[in-house]
This record gives structure tokens, sequence and C-alpha cells, in this order.
């Protein structure tokens, strides 16, 4: 059974997030960097850990895990920062992905590809765009689009007294802060 | 072809510059009858758009601004009288001009043929019926140019042409060397050219400037007696021309070896070319001789008097000012590395690229520069036509249009700046006989104002209207649930609410404002530029709204501090002194942060408490006093490292709700600083 | 060595575009954007040619003509006008203040190159 949207064989990169694999569609990742130094923002939510240089240009960097819900990680020794292409507020964006370790690029084909389930995971079910299987490993294939959409993003946190512009989109039942 | 692009490009943009200088001129003229001056400058402008217009091939265009320079042609010469009619005329002819512009260039919507000849018959219905129209179709099709371009079918046949040439003797002060006429008549076919050397005097009597010589060819060629004849157009008045049709060739060939009585034999053609040559050689070398001593190279001793510009397509001068915040950043870098080497040589070398950085950096971002000027004169139209289609009187005063501002920055004001105007005439300036009953002068004034303070830019636009009204704009915005009931807020504040999306106060909507829509997209323009709006307004009196915008949008003079790990950028120019201090020491009245310095009451801010950064507080720290819009507050760091220049990186959509950061620069070791907007955080003090 | 044409024109649009032609053609090419600044620039340099418009602020064509037809370096140079078609009157002062011809706008490239080549080779 293959997915809605899925009509050809696409290259997957893969990586680890507290021991599950996911993937993103290659065309959205521009390079994969070793963890580097990455400058807080303050009044951010958790998984908006910071912004790092980039070869000159300021690129924010997103938790991953702290996105998803999960715990931070224990350990950051291989953890990699995927950089991503995308468009927030018909804006091409650069933005960096903090994971746990990048594992590999792989192909998929439409056959090797499940519509996502409808429980069972902590996930939304927009954010998966289908469940992949290879090795007799699942792979949880991101729906890239929805999980860094504007809405998921720009959210904002202020004491002002004079009103600020409404918060867009809703705060979603993903943002569970944990600390 | 790709050149003629180019051409059209340029053409487009003078056209528009034109058509700007257009409405100037008119208004100036409306203005001033009598300004000859003015009259003359419209003439040659749409003069102009007419003559490049139909050579890149805008025909309709050329043809419409022909018309209009018809009419303006006889304003030129009197026998058509300055009125409004004419004015507004004009007005609506450079608006047409524009649409059929736009269209051309794909930016518009097709214009409606009608309204074009509506415009060209109320223009022709201004002249008088005495006054001459210059006919549109009398265009001479025989030009030169078009017998020099080879004729279509050429005739196969060839025939033979005897043609003598006897120039008057003052040629040569035309410009025109008859030798010219020889080499034309030698591209068109074989030619047996026979000098006349018989009117040319004794040396005595001889004068260099004239031309005392004749000729007489014999032109073979297939070329037709017209193109022939075209060779000699410009000297028809000059030359004595005679054309004769001889024989069919193979008669001419037997002509050229049988001596015919009665006619001169033309000779072998080169002896003769030979002669002519060395004629022209002579007369040549003594027309040349004066110009020969003139220097050929051409280096300009002179300068010229008119300044030049050159036209630079945006998106180039991006890319350098962005290759040179790069270079400003990796100076930096060189910078701090090279203070850790000991070496005389090299300290002295990067000084100097600091120095010549610094300076191209400044050029560069000069160029950007444009006086606001630009912008103001837009608005005499606008206040114009608002005035006349609102039924107020409105007089418009600028100050200031030499101030200069960067043009992504000018660009982006144009429409807050109308809106605002609007709004002053709208709702600000009264009815004319409101303003009589109240004592006030039936004309409002509106005074838009600009000029520099510090790193910003002051720009203000302030009418003599009727002035906001506090209790009104407070009580809706309590309606709405903006403000609480009894929150004493400070007038200033409460003004500023005007500025909220879907604020409005008037019952009415008009055409042109009132729907609450426009003053806070006015608002977020201005944020967008890192700038901010006042406004001051007394009932009765006026209202004056204030922008205040940084002068570039690139590159940030800061102060660079620190807290623990993180850095922090703070804008110099706000930036009064820095104090240190222990921790101890600094007090809270009252439940709020103030310190005395010097006698001095200073409010400040914990960044290391506002952002949350862990870690305990060293034992001295400092304060750095700024000042922001006339009120003192410091702001309480870990560490002052010094003042830092460098490239506002901006921050990307994901941040845009943080308004405390208002970029990130790259420190000389590759760190990211963040910038901190210091406005935004006094006022959440 | 290459001649020097110099062009006048008030407009930027035609002074590119001539200038692109006479280029192509060989010449070299001098601007000005009006007889003032032609007159400027002419008192230090040497020309073969003038390509001259009529109409233009600041010391308009046909003085232009007249002040470089009293230059004795330029006497004998030849000089062409940019008329429109109505411009007759102008021709005529044009022709009586030295001018040695006329082209007539609009024209096409190969029209000027083959004016140009009438009264400078």
């Amino acid at each position: 059974m293959s997915v809605q949207g899925i009509t050809q064989t696409s290259q997957y990169l893969t990586f680890k997030l507290d021991n599950e694999i996911y993937a993103m569609d290659i065309t959205t990742v521009r390079e994969v960097l070793d963890i580097t130094q990455i400058t807080k923002v303050p009044q951010m939510p958790d998984f908006m850990c910071g912004v790092i240089n980039l070869r000159g240009s300021v690129v924010p960097v997103v938790d991953l895990r702290l996105k998803f819900g999960l715990e931070k990680a224990a350990s950051l020794r291989e953890a990699c920062i995927v950089i991503i292409e995308i468009i927030l507020d018909d804006e091409e964006t650069v933005l960096g992905i903090l994971v746990d370790s990048v594992q590999e690029v792989i192909s998929l084909e439409p056959e090797q590809i499940d519509p996502p389930p409808r429980i069972g995971t902590r996930l939304k079910t927009q954010f998966i765009k289908g469940m992949g299987k290879k090795d007799k490993e699942f792979i949880i294939i991101l729906e890239t689009a929805k999980v860094f959409s504007a809405e998921e993003l720009a959210v904002v946190q202020t004491t002002d007294d004079i009103p600020m512009p409404e918060t867009p989109g809703g705060t979603t039942a993903e943002n569970e802060n944990d600390d | 072809m790709n050149e003629s692009n180019r051409f059209i490009a340029e053409f487009y943009n003078e056209t528009e510059e034109l058509l700007s200088g257009v409405e100037d001129a008119v208004l100036d003229i409306e203005e001033n009858p009598g300004d000859q001056e003015a009259v003359n400058r419209l003439f040659r402008a749409i003069h102009t758009i007419k003559g490049s217009g139909s050579m890149f091939g805008f025909d309709t265009i050329s043809e419409f601004a022909h018309h209009v320079e018809t009419a303006l042609d006889n304003v030129r010469n009197g026998t058509v009288p300055v009125s409004k009619a004419l004015i507004d005329l004009i007005l609506v002819s450079r608006d047409r001009i524009t649409a059929m512009l736009a269209e051309a260039n794909g930016a518009g919507p097709p214009v409606d043929p009608r309204e074009g000849e509506q415009i060209i018959a109320s223009l022709k219905g201004l002249l008088r019926s005495d006054v001459a129209e210059v006919p549109v179709d009398e265009f001479p099709k025989d030009g030169p140019e078009k017998a020099c371009v080879p004729d279509a079918p050429a005739p196969q046949n060839e025939a033979v042409y005897r043609i003598r040439i006897s120039p008057d003797p003052d040629i040569f002060a035309m410009g025109m060397d008859p030798v010219m006429l020889l080499y034309d008549l030698a591209d068109m076919g074989a030619c047996s050219v026979m000098v006349h050397t018989e009117k040319v005097p004794d040396l005595e009597n001889l004068s260099p400037e004239s031309c005392y010589l004749f000729w007489d060819i014999l032109l073979t060629t297939t070329k037709s007696l017209n193109a022939v004849r075209d060779v000699f157009i410009f000297v028809e008045d000059t030359c004595e021309i005679v054309i004769e049709t001889v024989e069919e060739k193979a008669a001419a060939l037997e002509a050229s070896t049988v001596p015919r009585s009665g006619d001169i034999l033309a000779e072998c053609g080169d002896i003769h070319k030979k002669v002519i040559d060395e004629e022209s050689d002579t007369l040549s070398k003594e027309r040349l001789k004066p110009a020969q001593k003139e220097q050929k190279v051409v280096p300009q001793t002179h300068k010229s008097a008119v300044a030049s510009t050159v036209r630079v397509p945006s998106d180039r001068l991006d890319k350098l000012i962005n290759l040179v915040g790069e270079l400003v950043i990796n100076q930096a870098r060189l910078t701090q590395v090279a203070s850790n080497i000991n070496d005389t040589h090299l300290g002295e070398s990067v000084e100097e690229i600091e120095r010549l950085t610094g300076e191209l950096r400044d050029s560069v971002l000069n160029i950007r520069m444009m006086p606001i000027g630009i912008t103001f004169n837009k608005f005499r139209r606008l206040v114009r036509d608002l005035s006349s289609q609102l039924h107020k009187e409105v007089e418009l005063i600028t100050k200031g249009a030499e101030t200069e501002l960067d043009k992504t920055v000018l660009e982006r004001l144009d429409d807050p700046l109308v809106h605002l105007i609007r709004n002053s005439i709208d709702h600000g300036v009264e009815p004319p006989e409101v303003r009589e009953r109240t004592g006030k002068p039936k004309k409002g004034t509106i005074i838009l104002s600009a000029g520099h303070k510090g790193t910003n830019v002051v720009i203000s636009i302030q009418d003599d209207g009727k002035g906001l009204n506090v209790e009104t704009i407070r009580k809706k915005a309590v309606e709405t649930g903006v403000i609480p009931e009894n929150a004493e807020i400070p007038d200033k504040k409460i003004f500023t609410q005007i500025l909220a999306p879907g604020f409005s106060t008037t019952s009415e909507v008009t055409s042109v404002s009132g729907r609450g829509v426009g003053l806070d997209v006015v608002k977020r323009t201005i944020e967008s530029l890192r700038g901010r709006i006042d406004i001051d307004s007394v009932p009765g009196e006026g209202t004056k709204i204030t922008l205040i915008l940084p002068l570039t949008l690139a590159i940030i003079n800061g102060l660079l501090v620190n807290i623990e790990d993180d850095f922090f950028v703070l804008p110099l120019m706000s930036v009064e002194e820095c104090v240190e201090i222990k921790s101890k020491e600094i007090e809270t009245i009252n439940g709020r942060n103030i310190l005395n310095v010097r006698g001095n009451m200073v409010p400040y801010i914990r960044l290391r408490d506002r952002f949350h950064i862990a870690g305990r507080r060293p034992e001295v720290e400092h304060i750095v006093i700024t000042n922001v819009n006339d009120s003192r507050i410091g702001f309480v760091v870990d560490h002052v490292i010094g003042g830092h220049q460098t490239v506002i990186k901006p921050l990307g959509p994901a941040f845009r709700y943080n308004k405390e950061i208002s970029g990130a620069t790259i420190l000389g070791d590759g760190t990211v600083a963040l910038i901190l907007d210091t406005n935004v955080l006094l006022e959440s003090a | 060595m290459a001649k020097v044409i110099m062009t006048v024109d008030d407009s930027t649009s035609i002074r590119q575009m001539l200038n692109f032609t006479l280029n192509q053609a060989g010449y070299e090419v001098v601007e000005a954007v009006d007889g003032q600044e032609a007159t400027d620039k002419l008192a230090a340099l040497h020309i073969d040619m003038l390509l001259t418009d009529l109409n233009m602020p600041n010391k308009n064509g046909i003085e232009l003509i007249e002040w470089v037809r009293s230059m004795p370096k330029f006497k004998f140079i030849p000089i062409i006008m940019l008329t429109t078609e109505s411009d007759t009157e102008m021709k005529q002062k044009g022709k009586a203040a030295g001018a040695t011809g006329w082209i007539v706008k609009p024209f096409k490239p190969e029209q000027l190159i083959a004016v140009v080549k009438k009264v400078l080779r």
C-alpha cells in the first residue's frame, strides 16, 4: 500500500532521535554539520536553541527533540545540525535542525512507504508523511513543510502591557515544554 | 538583440524621469504662469519623449506626445494662454503617457484608446482656430538616409551617368569635403574622375579655405538615377550638380576608347585618382594642419561643470554592499589576529587596511543615499489633487529636502508618508468655512520636514488642523479593551493607539481614509525599518507625527558587551557612558530598579535577569547608560568589551516576534552576537 | 587611428544608441548632454565630426554649431544635425549656422552609419 503524494522513488536522509529513525526528503537538505557553537537567543521557546554562524550567515537552529516533546539529549557527542531550506511566510529560509546523529542517504520506492498510523506515535499525524520500511526497520518520514511551518516556529512569548500582534495559528499540543 | 533591450530599459528609465519633471514643471507653471523657463523645460521634456519614443519603436506614445508638444509649442510662443484647463489637461496627458508606458512594459493594464482620443481632442480644442497645427503626416520621406540604404529592387542593367560637380568656393565652411562625394560615387560602381583645375588662382590670390576645383565623373552603376541624386542631398544648395544619363553601357564603352567631339575624355581612372588624391591631400593637409597641432589624446584637463551620473542596477549595488560587509567582518578578524602577533610591519599594514576598509564602507553606503526631496516632490501633486477632491484648501511646505536617506528606506517610506498626508488632509485640516469661523487662515498648512539627528533621520508631518481628541481615543481604546478603564497613561501613549489595527474614531468612512486600515500598516512598515512613530497633538491647533528611522539598514556602530558567554551589541549612538558598579551598590527604590549616578537617578534593566541567563552575578558589573528618546536608562551587563562596527545580519522570520533583538552580527572570531533594540527594551521596562 | 565623433543629445537613451552604433562601426565617441557641456569638453578635445540634437537646454544645437564653426580647429569638420520631421525652421537655421547635413528622427542604426559615411571616412 502506498501513500498518496508519493509517486516516485525518492532519496531521504535518515537520522536518529532518541533511538528512533526519522527521515527527510533529500531535496530540502542543504548540508550536514557537526555540532558547533550555538548562540542562545533569549525569549524564545526551548526548542529554538539559538543561532549559528554558517559561513557568514546567521542561521537559526531547532532542537528537534524538544520540538517533538522528547527530553533534551543527554550527550551531544554525535549530534549533528542538518541544514535545510524551507519556505517560511513566503520567504526562502535556511534552518538548522539539531539531531542525535545522522545515518545515511537511502532510496525508498513508493511501495516501501505506508501511510502514517493514526495512533501510536507521539507526533501529530500531519507531521508524518509516511512510514518507510527498510531492512526490517521502521522509518518515520517527516513532512518538513508542516513540522517547520511559520505557526510552529514563531511562537510569541512576551509580557508587554500594550498589545502585540496576536499569536498566529495555534500553539500545538506538541509544545509540551519539559524543563 | 540584447543591446536594444538595454536601450529600451534606458528609455523607460529616462522617460519616467522626464514625466516626473513634467509634473514638477506643470505645477510650477500653475503657481507662476509667467515662468517661461518652466514652459521651456516642459516643452523639451515632451519633445524628448516624442523623439526617443519613435526611435525605440514606441510609436503610439510618440504620436500622443506629438499632440501635447504642439499644444505646448503654442503656449511657448504665447498663442495659447496658461489656464487651469491647460494645466489639468497636461497633467492628464502625463498620466496617460505613464499608463501607456506601463502597458508597454507589461506593468500595467491596456489603455483605452478612446480616452487617448478624448485627450487629443481636448488638446486640439485648446488651440485657437487660427493657430496652425503642425501636421503630423508631413514627415519628409525623402531624407538622405533613406537613399543611403540599398534600394530594394536594383535595376539590373547598368547605366552610365555623366556627373559634373561644381562646388561653391565656401563649401569647406560647411564641413563638407567634396572628396566625400567622390567616395560615395565610387562606392556605387566604376568611376572615372577628372578634376578641373582651371579655376585655381595664383598662389598669391589663393585662399586655402576655398574650393576652386570642379569635377567631371563618369559613373557606371546599376543604381537608379535617384540613388545617384541622393549622394548630393546635403550639398544641393552649395554645389552645382549636373547629372546626365549616358547611352547604354556598350555605347559608353565605345565612348571611353574613342574620342567624342565636344565631350571631355575621361582618362584611365588611376592617373586621375592620383591627381585627385594629390589635390585633396594638399587641401586636406592645409585643412588638417591646425587640427593636427591639437593633441590626439584626450586628457580632460578641463573639469566639466556638469555633474555626471551613472545609473547602476540595484542588485549590483546590493552585491557590492554585501561584499563590503563581508570585508568589514573579515578585516575585524584580521585586526584581532594581528593584535596577538607582535610584528610592527604587520601591525602597520593591518592598521592601514582597517582605515581603508572603513573608508570603503562609508563610500559604498553613501552611494545608496538619496535626498528625500525626490519623495517630497511627489507629494505636491498629491496634496493638490486631494485638497480639491476633499474640498479643502491646503498648502504643502517642505523643509530639509536635501536630507539623505538610504534608497531602500526611502522607497519603503513612500506609502506610509502618502497615508499620513492623506490623513492630515482628510481628518486633520478643517474645511475652509470652519477654519474661518475659528479664526484660522482659510488655507491649511501641512509642513513636511526631514533632518538628521545622530545616526537617525527624523521626518515629521505637521498640520495646523483640528488635532486629536485624547478623550475620544481613550474611550475607544477602553471600549475595545486595549487599555484598562482607569489606567494612568500619558497622552503620548494614548495618541499612539490610533496606530492600532482597526482603530478608527470616525463614524464615517470616506473613500480616502477612515477605514482604520492604513495606520497600522504605517506602524508596521516603520517598525520593519527599525524606526519609531511619535504622535503629538493639541486639540484645535494641530497634529504632529514624527518618524524616527536609522540612517542605514546595513551596518551598525555598536558597543559590544557580554553576560557570561553570551555577547550582545548595543547601538553606540544612544550610549552615553559606562559605569562600573559593585553589585551590592545597585539599589531598588520603591520596587523599581534605579541607580544613583553622580546624583542623577537612572532606571536600569539587568539584562541577565531580563534574558534569564543562567549563572551567578559577578561582583563587579557594568552599567551602560543610554539615552533613548530623551530618557536615560541603564543596562547592566558583566563586561563592556568595546566599540564594534559590523554588518547586521537579519535573524529571519523565525524571530520576527522577538522585538528586543533587532538582528545579529558576527564577531571577528566567528561568534554570533545579538543586537539589542534599546527602544523596545526601554518600553517594556 | 579611429576617427572621433562627438554626440550631443539631452536624451540618455538616444545618446546610448548613437554611441553603441558608432562604436560598432569603428568610430570613437565622445558624449555631451547639452551644448554647454559640449563646448566645455571641446576646449581641450580633438574631434573629427559632430553629431548634435537641436533642441537642448543650456545652449541648444544651433548655438553649439555656431560656436563650433567659430573655432579655427573645427571650422571645417562635418556637422550633422539630429532633427525631427516638423523642424524645418530649425533645419534651415542649422544650415545657416554651418551644419553639413542632417538626419531625421526616428532613424535606424544603418541609416545613421550611411549618413556618417557621407561626410566622414
